[in-house]
């Protein structure tokens, strides 16, 4: 019987090389699609946005970015977008985070209830709620209806005005949260709850420094989520917002689509990510950090 | 039937196993027994083909197994978790393996049912295992494996996650099956009793080394390391320095040859005796295990003794009583460096021997 | 907080606050959807009846955009799970180099508003002619669902006890065969819940819709958009009942299979 000698520790088995090749060749499609569509297309688009015309043909320069800073207009809609969207994300975290408070304290059918009620929106598109919500909030909607019977005659519709996005918004925006926040709650142990009341604690203090610290990941990483989808919204403003300022999603689109003006629409892309980044970037750490810790 | 030669697994830094070499004959079903990381499994595994191997070697009727897939090994193995599919009929699991060879659908309905009653379980072939309790789900793992006609059978602890009353039945079958087929079988397990009673030999592991082959009564009666003494069975363990050949076992003078030092000396509890020479102590506490009596009792230097003996000595808490031992084992760094049976002239190693000098 | 437990009149009132405002305002839509007749300041329609849904039914500017959609989305979705799903597998399953980048790529992808990503893709579409393009659409469309499509299967695929495959494979399976037959069957209700939840979610898609498809594709939420602002309220109404709660339903029984702590960990929670 011959000994076999141990293979070299840098060899690989002949198995372990054909696994490798299989897992890079499964995931070459979807990665292609990737860089395709995302990657080289972004990476153009700034680059483009960086070519500035003049005599001697495109050069380079911030021109674009000055003639974007330099508009009254599409700085107001900067501004706008900028503060619905943290207005938005405010609520939804404060209501949802009531919410899975609420769930994660409560039994029964009341609170199966409510937590169904909370997870509807996920299964409503946008363009849907965005039409119910015409018709709810609407002038002669259904909630004037209901207040009036109730003798209350003094509604103003919030439609066409920030306010009717800022309601649809939160409404779509409150399962992720109450979801992720559900997650990070069922997460704290009711013992531990019980040792600190055990010890003298009332709800606030309970609140404030045992819980929330728990959910301080899922928290941001829900704030995150409800920023990035809420910054780039076109559909809730198209139908329910004011005609002006615009947020940046409609204001794209009529340069693109209507005006057909797509140096400047890439531009204001530009800017919506730009704005973007800060909560990107951080999003994008945290997932790191949780990546490192779980291997 | 299967040799195994020098095989090594490596995670990262450790040598899950080390230079693993056995052979198993023909029809014989060994063991791997070891405490949790031994290195069974990974050993087993190995066999199977589903851990590649880092070095050495392995084959089966003389073929060549280690350069080949784990599919296309004529090896077969029943899983800790039985691995039944759950999204397929009894029938369907058990055939798996002869559908993938391609075989018409009558001799696979045939095979089936014979695999199914071999196993007792006639009449389940369209049950679902989510239907099955934890021994018949056991069953068809076994029949899954059997009805392929493979040349090695693995199991890995596969009943481990049974009650006891059923362990120890499926023990019985399994043993009464595997010699009716002549099914050359490697069974993990970290369960002496199991061991005991189920294997021919037995092959025990520590830290990915394999510290001893031998029949269950081989290892009973002559461990050849410290390891394989105190995981089989229980042991009266001292631990004495040699100062010129001569040691003092509480109280009991003890001359071996061998170097100074520490020497470890270990005792059966069925070989220790009640006499008017022998080690002083108190008896402390007498456990009744049914068919004999544990007694544990204290030395005068504060060692506790266990003493294994019948009924009619009858043995009262309290009572002062003397104990010489007739069969002791010595240990030197963890090897095996002598023994010797007292009362006989005839040492039971040729190595280094040991007296126990009675006054 | 046993406060909140001796109080359940406090979850009475949320619970009613709720219902009214969760579910009102589709509620108004659906009754719309029944009514032929329905003038302020009445709470309920005068006139119910089927009308409007005749009518648009009989539409062509409505029937055709429903049927590019269906086929559109069909296609995408399909597509997307052909590419997706063994992907999936092989971030579950396999070892490769870059796999955590590769993975991690797909986060980052995630974080970039996607209105912006869609003004990129269709300035390059505007270059390559692409615009208003059947295939155009189908694979920005794609995009939308690969999120879906490969974090809810992979997590399905991590679920597999690995001694299932291993079994099938001791047993003489070749590795494909174990996939087809012990893999997928019990990976499949949680891929098909990630195919019904990405096919919703593409259907219902405006974005991409309107800024890579319009003119030449309209699709049929594009024909709601346009018609929520019509007079004739009903129209709208109509379309949404027809097309939104038949998936609403399918949604609702495809959810037993997606567990909630599921969906949070694919967002990193």
């Amino acid at each position: 019987m011959t000994i076999a000698k141990p293979l070299a520790s840098g060899a690989k088995a002949p198995g372990a090389f054909l696994e490798q090749a299989a897992g890079l060749a499964l995931i070459a499609a979807p990665m292609a699609l990737l860089i395709t569509l995302i990657l080289l297309p972004t990476v153009a688009m700034i680059w483009g946005t960086l070519q500035v015309p003049s005599d001697s043909g495109a050069q380079f320069g911030l021109g674009r970015y000055q003639a974007f800073f330099a508009d009254a207009y599409s700085m107001a809609n900067l501004r706008y977008t900028l503060f619905q969207t943290l207005a938005s994300c405010a609520t939804a975290l404060t209501l949802s985070l009531g919410i899975a408070l609420y769930l994660r304290f409560s039994e029964g059918r009341i609170a199966t209830m409510i937590h169904a009620l909370s997870l509807f929106p996920l299964f409503v598109p946008s363009v849907v709620i965005s039409y119910a919500l015409v018709r709810f909030l609407g002038p002669n909607g259904l909630l004037q209806l209901l207040l009036e019977q109730v003798g209350f005659t003094h509604y103003r519709t919030p439609y066409l005005t920030p306010v009717g996005p800022y309601i649809a918004f939160v409404w779509e925006n409150l399962p992720l949260p109450v979801l992720v926040l559900g997650a990070g709650l069922s997460q704290v142990s009711d013992h531990a709850i019980e040792a600190a009341r055990d010890l003298g604690a009332k709800a606030p203090r309970i609140l404030v420094e045992i819980l929330l610290p728990q959910v301080r990941r899922s928290l941001l990483i829900a704030f995150a989520l409800i920023f990035l989808g809420v910054i780039g919204s076109f559909t809730v403003p198209y139908l329910l917002g004011p005609p002006a300022p615009e947020m940046l999603g409609v204001f794209m689109q009529r340069t693109l689509g209507n005006l057909r003006r797509p140096e400047e629409a890439q531009v204001q892309a530009v800017m919506l990510m730009l704005m973007a980044s800060v909560v990107s970037g951080f999003y994008i750490a945290t997932m790191l950090q949780s990546e490192r810790g779980r291997r | 039937m299967l040799n195994v030669t020098q095989l090594t697994k490596i995670f990262g830094q450790t040598k899950a196993v080390s230079d693993a070499t056995f052979e198993v004959g023909l029809g014989e079903l060994i063991c791997l027994l070891g405490p949790s990381g031994c290195g069974k499994s990974t050993l087993l595994r190995m066999i199977a083909g589903l851990t590649p191997a880092d070095g050495g070697q392995i084959a089966i009727d003389g073929q060549d197994m280690t350069a080949r897939q784990a599919n296309r090994r004529p090896t077969a193995m029943v899983f800790q978790s039985h691995a039944l599919w759950n999204h397929m009929s009894v029938a369907q699991n058990v055939s798996f393996g002869l559908r993938v060879q391609g075989l018409p659908k009558a001799v696979i309905a045939d095979k089936v049912a014979a695999a199914l009653t071999l196993v007792g379980l006639d009449g389940f072939a369209k049950r679902r295992p989510t239907e099955l309790s934890g021994g018949q789900a056991q069953r068809v793992a076994l029949a899954r494996c059997l009805v392929v006609e493979p040349k090695v059978l693995l199991m890995d602890e596969p009943f481990s996650a049974l009650d006891a009353h059923l362990r120890a039945n499926l023990r019985e079958e399994l043993k009464s099956l595997q010699r009716r087929l002549q099914l050359t079988t490697i069974f993990v397990t970290h369960d002496q009793e199991e061991a005991m009673e189920l294997a021919d030999r037995i092959v025990v592991m520590h830290a990915g080394v394999i510290e001893q082959i031998g029949p269950p009564g081989e290892l009973y009666l002559n461990p050849q390391t410290l390891t394989v003494a105190r995981f089989i069975g229980q042991m009266n363990e001292a631990t004495v320095t040699l100062c010129g050949g001569r040691a003092d076992w509480l109280g009991q003078p003890v001359s071996i040859a061998a170097p100074d030092g520490l020497v470890t000396l270990l005792c059966r509890p069925e070989d220790m005796h009640p006499g008017s020479a022998g080690i002083p102590g108190r008896i402390a506490r007498v456990i009744d295990l049914g068919p004999m009596l544990r007694v544990s009792v204290a030395t005068a230097e504060g060692a506790t003794l266990t003493w294994l003996c019948s009924r009619d000595v009858n043995p009262q808490p309290g009572a002062a009583i003397r104990l010489r031992a007739t069969r002791l084992l010595a240990f030197h760094d963890g090897r095996r460096i002598g023994g010797r049976r007292i009362g006989t002239a005839q040492p039971l190693m040729e190595l280094r021997q040991m007296e126990s000098v009675t006054p | 907080m046993s406060f909140l437990r001796r109080a359940p009149l406090g979850g009475i009132l949320l619970l009613s606050v709720m219902a009214v405002l969760m579910v009102g305002p589709i509620l108004t839509v659906v009754v719309w959807a029944f009514a032929e007749k329905w003038r302020y300041p009445n709470l309920l329609p005068t006139v119910w009846g089927l009308k409007y849904w005749y009518v648009m039914l009989g539409r062509d500017t409505v029937i055709n955009p429903i049927v590019t959609s269906i086929a559109l989305t069909t296609v995408a979705t399909s597509l997307a799970a052909l590419i997706c799903w063994p992907a999936a597998y092989a971030f579950a399953r396999l070892r490769f180099p870059g796999r955590q980048v590769f993975l991690f790529s797909f986060v980052a992808a995630q974080a970039v508003p996607k209105f912006a990503l869609f003004v990129s893709i269709a300035v390059v579409f505007l270059r390559l002619d692409l615009i208003g393009t059947f295939w155009g659409v189908v694979f920005v469309q794609m995009l939308s669902a690969m999120l879906v499509m490969i974090w809810i299967p992979a997590a399905a695929f991590r679920g597999i006890p690995p001694a299932l495959e291993e079994a099938g494979f001791d047993l003489g399976a070749s590795r494909l065969r174990v996939f087809l037959l012990i893999t997928l069957p019990q990976a499949m209700p949680a891929l098909a819940a990630s195919y019904v939840l990405a096919y919703v979610g593409i259907l219902f898609e405006v974005d991409s819709a309107l800024l890579i498809g319009a003119p030449q594709i309209t699709t049929m939420p594009l024909v709601l958009l346009s018609s929520a602002s019509q007079v004739i309220v009903q129209e709208a109404a109509v379309l949404c009942v027809m097309i939104w709660v038949p998936c609403f339903a399918v949604l609702l029984l495809t959810r037993r299979f997606m567990s909630s702590k599921g969906i949070a960990q694919g967002f990193g929670a």
